[in-house]
């Protein structure tokens, strides 16, 4: 069967800063459904590589392509980089996700579509709805967020390190979650994150970021596991695959 | 800054004095310095500053006296409505943490109107003060707006170079524009004790233009704080919106400190905002308890100067406050609770 055009692709594309290559140049396809997974030690590059491809930083050689010029991306960026000082209510948040090419001519108006309880319902935080997003806990946090890109009409979500503050129950459910999403919805999701068990049970292709050693190596997660140079620099086995019940210890 | 007491009606200007006052425009340039003086300066003789020459407190009977011919209407107008406005800015910038942004381009504003006054005594070209504040104001935010990371330095510093620069500015040239040092602060600030006609109607206009832009900017605004990449990658134009935000702070600022003076102007962009954000969880909501809390510091203020005889820029930041220490462990006892 003949495969979807790539929604997303990069081309050579070399990421940095100031004109400085800090990655060799990646080529790859993300496509419809697709369940990608970056991963790569502390300051590999990954969040630049992301934030590249998604036209938040230049690239420094190379392209990047989208596949149509509507193409609906949506970002969650670490934690961070989300202003808590802000008191808005979940379903506020949620509401952003709806949010989407505001323009000084055509501004948003108007009140809150069906569509915001809907996704917080499918992400099982409607009981949380009126609660304040900055009082809510880590897990609640991301499953509000999630409900965000739930409601966003992308086409491609990208996550980074979304699990980060959780424990394993919390970034097992949100896993589950975000493979929900994808296959209801016909998401292609982009995902950085560090717990490799996950990333060997939820995605579907990997990516390898290596500043230090500068790699790129991507493909099924089970080939990049057992690449030498992932083997190299991770120096140890992959965990094994998780299970429901690893998760709930 | 300094400011002055509201005169009671026994001292106050007589219709002919107020005319006289009010006739010299600062907007007209240095040549009307001295009848605008006489309406700035707390110690002009037709404020009535010697106090204790008086008989008696003032009265409700002087007030209304006053507010009939206009000499108070005018600045508690003036003080209500830029109470407001800037109390929903601040909740713009206190949640940009911005918060001093707003005291640099107030002295920003001060300078461009020295600059100004300077040019017509120099050159005698006439420049609208009020311009002058404008150009200076909006320069100060787009210099702010550079990326600092890119220097090495944090963004603060720069907020203090402007802060810095522009009042020694202000303080230079105003010793080249005006014969006694406490002229200088009410030509470039302006008192908050009378208010020019020309002044209240700049107040409504920039502040009606201010709501209009946040009304329709409002969910741009709270997307590109809240979450910056996020937006972008929806498409918003979070740069030009952040631009939009700090013209709107340097229009404001820049025409209410030319009005009512640089404390009251800062109290207003900063402490209604606080105490709503404290006590609201909502955006949409704190933009209204801070707009109320702004205009009731702006109008009560002035009243709490007339009857106990304050400046009214310290006596409207001081009300600001006492607002902010209410909320507080209100805030506490409902955050308690909800918990």
């Amino acid at each position: 069967m003949a495969q979807p055009p790539p929604l997303l692709a990069s081309r050579q594309l070399e990421v940095g800063y100031l004109g400085q290559a800090i990655l060799p140049p990646v080529d790859l396809e993300i496509r419809a459904g697709e369940f990608w997974a970056v991963i790569g030690r502390n300051g590999s590059g990954k969040t630049t590589w992301l934030k590249t491809m998604l036209g938040l930083m230049p690239p420094v050689k190379g392209s990047v392509e989208q596949s149509r010029a509507d193409l609906n991306l949506s970002y969650l960026p670490q934690r961070k980089a989300i202003d808590e000082l802000y008191p808005l209510l979940a379903r506020d948040v949620v509401r952003m996700g709806l949010d989407r090419k505001w323009s000084f001519v055509r501004p948003w108006f108007g009140g809150e579509p069906p569509e915001v309880e809907r996704a917080l319902d499918e992400m099982g935080v409607l009981g949380l709805a009126n609660e304040p997003f900055r009082r809510l806990s880590e897990g609640q946090k991301q499953r509000v967020l999630f409900a965000r890109l739930s409601v966003s009409s992308a086409h491609l979500a990208v996550l980074d390190e979304p699990t980060s503050a959780m424990d394993q129950v919390a970034e097992h459910e949100a896993f589950t979650l975000l493979d929900g999403l994808r296959k209801r919805h016909g998401l292609a999701i982009v995902i950085v994150s560090h717990y490799l068990g996950m990333v060997r049970r939820f995605a579907d292709r990997a990516l390898l970021l290596d500043r230090d050693t500068q790699t790129a190596l991507s493909g099924a997660p089970s080939a990049v596991f057992a690449d030498d140079r992932f083997q190299a620099r991770f120096s140890e086995r992959p965990p094994p695959l998780e299970t429901a019940e690893d998760g709930d210890d | 800054m300094t400011d002055a007491a509201p005169a009671s009606s026994s001292e106050a200007l007589s219709e002919q004095e107020l005319e006289q006052a009010f006739g010299g425009d600062l907007g007209a340039g240095p040549g009307a310095q001295p009848s605008a003086t006489v309406a700035a300066t707390p110690e002009a003789p037709a404020m009535g500053a010697d106090r204790s020459a008086r008989e008696g407190a003032p009265s409700w009977k002087e007030f209304s006296h006053g507010w009939e011919l206009g000499i108070y209407r005018d600045p508690v107008l003036c003080g209500v409505f830029a109470g407001l406005v800037l109390g929903v800015l601040g909740v713009f910038v206190v949640l940009r943490r911005a918060v001093f942004v707003t005291a640099a381009v107030s002295q920003a504003a001060g300078l461009g109107v020295a600059l100004a006054f300077l040019v017509e005594l120099t050159w005698h070209v006439p420049v609208p003060p009020v311009g002058g504040a404008l150009v200076l104001a909006l320069t100060a935010t787009a210099i702010l707006s550079l990326r600092m990371q890119r220097m090495r330095l944090p963004s603060e510093t720069l907020v203090g170079l402007i802060y810095l620069g522009a009042s020694a500015g202000a303080i230079l040239v105003g010793d080249r524009i005006a014969q006694d040092s406490h002229d200088i602060a009410s030509i470039l600030f302006g008192t908050a004790v009378l208010v020019r006609p020309l002044d209240l109607s700049l107040v409504f206009a920039a502040g009606l233009v201010t709501l209009a832009v946040i009304a329709v900017c409002y969910r741009g605004f709270l997307f590109a704080g809240f979450d910056p990449e996020g937006a972008r990658v929806h498409r918003l134009p979070v740069r030009a919106l952040d631009l939009l935000l700090w013209a709107l702070v340097a229009i404001e600022v820049s025409v209410t400190t030319r009005a009512i003076g640089a404390l009251p102007v800062f109290a207003f962009a900063v402490v209604p905002a606080m105490a709503a954000l404290a006590l609201v969880e909502r955006v949409r909501w704190a933009l209204v308890v801070a707009a109320v809390f702004g205009g009731l510091s702006g109008g009560l203020g002035y009243l709490f100067a007339f009857f106990f005889e304050f400046p009214v820029g310290a006596s409207q930041a001081t009300l600001a406050l006492l607002f902010l220490l209410v909320c507080l462990p209100i805030a506490r006892v409902l955050r308690g609770s909800a918990a």
